[in-house]
């Protein structure tokens, strides 16, 4: 399981590799994605100005949300305005980050995830574990066993296939059970009042808002029920088209390893009798910016590249982190969020900084998480353990005479009964094997001249 | 103070140090010598499309008819295509689900990615995601090298976002990889992309 969700994962990461190096100007767009986001987020209120009169004089209908309750309520009250009972949605960290399905379920409006990942995560109860490719981790038994439970036409649907496809060998094979959601998800885009979106880009200059699927599926959640509804956190936005560019340029490449995504929509405004929606939500974002160490996540695009390449994301999966963002951009968000709540997810760090060398806008996550941890002890999180360890260390590194008095007393622990020294108070004994300390210390053998 | 005027006012207040926005004219994109090789190559491998050239001519419908013979239900608008469904007068978009082939036309391809924009040129734009096969036409006059030529293009244009307010780059079929990392086309939208490339004189 560990192998090959690392395998999964760090092939993505090759991919991405490969379509870095087909560029000969791939580090200079990362340098102007980098230098565009802070341009664009330290004049962050005027392009929201200019986005919002642009979007407006296209017929969209804008609205401002301070935090994820009123988020929630703007999103309740247009759809309860139309009546819609029943909603297609394309995948969002934003709706996931304020609860927005519970929030709209609980209030009698279904919500139905169109991303392929998604709707599996969704009818099996279970959280994403990657933003981009939400779950890689759940195996395809399951999936195969989920649909047959849950959809009600599933045998319609398998028969139909067979018309097409013919029956495939395995029931559980990835071609058939996409089919089969393909088929499925196309009746809830022609019941659904609604569709929702997130939003990849903002474009102040127009008032686009730029979605980026391989699926297709929020096309699909948009051409079919005129009523749209865009969810946009505020630090999307970008100022014109030639950002636009080398943003588009970027993201499938260094997401998911491919030269585009199948998919780059712009909407500009509503369809034909419908109408366009897009909610701009703080929750947080505006108070980022004045953290002078933090504020840089602010550029974050979503890629999931920090990820792929993070050797603990990597063996340990989403599911280990206990913000729903995981990874590096994960742990700094969730500081950021409530650093008291997730504290405990910046020790889930080597400091390898191969994540620093993959993000396309060049945040600095390593030295953002190395920060957050100077920070553990006046948050009163730092580990009481470490702390005597590291006075301990600080007493005898700071006092030559002591440190050659214990190193030379250092073998009597060989001598010590086993259960003695594998005690709970030595952290190392703890799944290893307790080593054995030489006769004769480094620096003897090198007085010794014996090296 | 309305939600709008908290959130301005917090940003104005939280902003220290401002950047300018970088020269992007410095910015030397991947050019090639003949782009319209490439965008055939990259639309026929990574974008997993169909190419079929169009000699001056030729006819579409009849290119059309022969790509997909089987097909009783075509959508299209574009003159000279003998449609069943028409994206501009059907009574609604979901009718266009019913649609085996849609024909739509392109304005723009991009070789280094194999993109083609889309701009919605007519009511109902589910035509170009509900259909099961898509057909875009596009002329080979309309190819650039990179994003930033297309984006430069539809920018300077006055042909886009008039009548309808969308647009749209499409690079082949609809896919996912989202169970177990197996690539499987045809997840939400067009199980298949055919590109009619109009050679002209």
């Amino acid at each position: 399981m560990v192998e090959r969700h690392d395998n999964t994962f760090f092939g993505v990461r090759q991919k991405r590799d490969r379509m870095a190096q087909a560029l000969p100007e791939w580090e200079d767009l990362r340098e102007a994605a980098s230098q565009i986001k802070k341009h664009t987020i330290t004049h962050l209120a005027d392009y929201l100005e200019q986005f919002e009169q642009n979007a407006t004089r296209n017929g969209v209908h804008v609205h401002w949300a301070i935090d994820a309750k009123e988020y929630n309520q703007i999103v309740f009250d247009i759809l309860q305005a139309h009546g819609v009972k029943k909603v297609v949605k394309s995948k969002s960290m934003l709706t996931e980050e304020c609860h927005l399905n519970k929030s709209l379920e609980k209030q009698g409006i279904e919500v139905v995830e169109t991303d392929l990942g998604e709707r599996i995560l969704q009818m099996m109860h279970l959280a994403p574990s990657h933003i981009v490719m939400p779950a890689l981790h759940v195996h395809r038994e399951d999936i195969g066993e989920t649909f047959r439970r849950l959809i009600p036409d599933f045998d319609d649907i398998a028969k139909g296939y067979s018309a097409i496809g013919g029956s495939p060998a395995d029931p559980n094979d990835p071609t058939f059970l996409t089919y089969v959601a393909r088929m499925h998800l196309r009746r809830q885009f022609m019941e659904a009042g609604a569709g929702m979106t997130g939003a990849n880009f903002g474009i102040a200059e127009t008032g686009d808002v730029v979605v980026c699927t391989n699926e297709g599926n929020a096309d699909m959640s948009t051409s079919i029920p005129k009523l749209h509804i865009v969810s946009m956190g505020i630090e999307k936005l970008i100022p014109d088209y030639r950002a636009m560019g080398v943003f588009q340029r970027l993201l499938a490449r260094n997401g998911t390893g491919q030269e585009t995504t199948v998919y780059t929509s712009h909407f500009r405004g509503p369809r034909p009798g419908g109408e366009m929606h897009i909610v701009l939500v703080d929750n947080g974002r505006s108070s980022i910016l004045s953290n002078q160490e933090h504020w840089q996540t602010l550029k974050c695009m979503r890629c999931g590249a920090c990820m792929n390449t993070c050797p603990v994301y990597r063996r340990s999966a989403g599911y280990s982190y206990t913000y729903f963002i995981p990874g590096p951009i994960g742990i700094n968000l969730g500081m950021l969020r409530n650093a008291m709540q997730y504290s405990d997810n910046v020790s889930a760090c080597s400091l390898c900084c191969s994540c620093d060398n993959v993000c396309p806008v060049k945040v600095d996550l390593s030295t953002q998480v190395y920060r957050w941890r100077q920070q553990l002890d006046s948050l009163g999180k730092a580990d009481p353990m470490k702390k005597v360890m590291s006075k301990g260390m600080s007493l005898l590194f700071n006092h030559p005479m002591l440190y050659s008095g214990v190193l030379r007393l250092s073998p009597v622990v060989n001598w010590l009964p086993g259960p003695v020294v594998a005690c709970s108070l030595n952290p190392w004994a703890y799944g290893h094997q307790m080593m054995k300390f030489p006769d004769k210390s480094f620096h003897q053998l090198w007085k010794e001249r014996l090296l | 103070m309305s939600s709008k005027e908290q959130i301005l006012s917090a940003l104005r207040r939280h902003t220290r140090e401002t950047y300018e926005m970088p020269d992007l004219t410095q910015l030397t994109p991947i050019t090639y010598a003949d782009p319209v090789a490439e965008f055939k190559q990259k639309t026929t491998t990574t974008a997993g499309a169909r190419l079929i050239e169009m000699a001056p001519g030729d006819d579409l419908n009849a290119l059309v008819r022969q790509a997909y013979p089987e097909v009783k239900v075509i959508a299209s608008n574009l003159p000279g295509v003998e449609a069943q469904l028409n994206p501009d007068t059907v009574s609604e978009a979901q009718t266009l689900a019913q649609a085996e082939v849609g024909v739509v036309r392109g304005a723009i391809g991009v070789a280094e990615n194999a993109c083609i924009w889309v701009p919605q040129t007519m009511k109902e734009r589910a035509i170009c995601f509900a259909s099961e096969q898509l057909v875009i036409v596009l002329s080979a006059d309309c190819i650039v090298s990179n994003m930033h030529e297309a984006y430069a293009c539809i920018a300077a244009s006055a042909d886009f976002f008039q009548t309808y307010k969308f647009g749209t780059f499409i690079s082949g079929p609809s896919k996912t990889a989202d169970i177990e990392g197996a690539l499987v086309y045809g997840a939400q939208a067009a199980r298949g992309v055919t590109v009619v490339l109009e050679n002209n004189l």
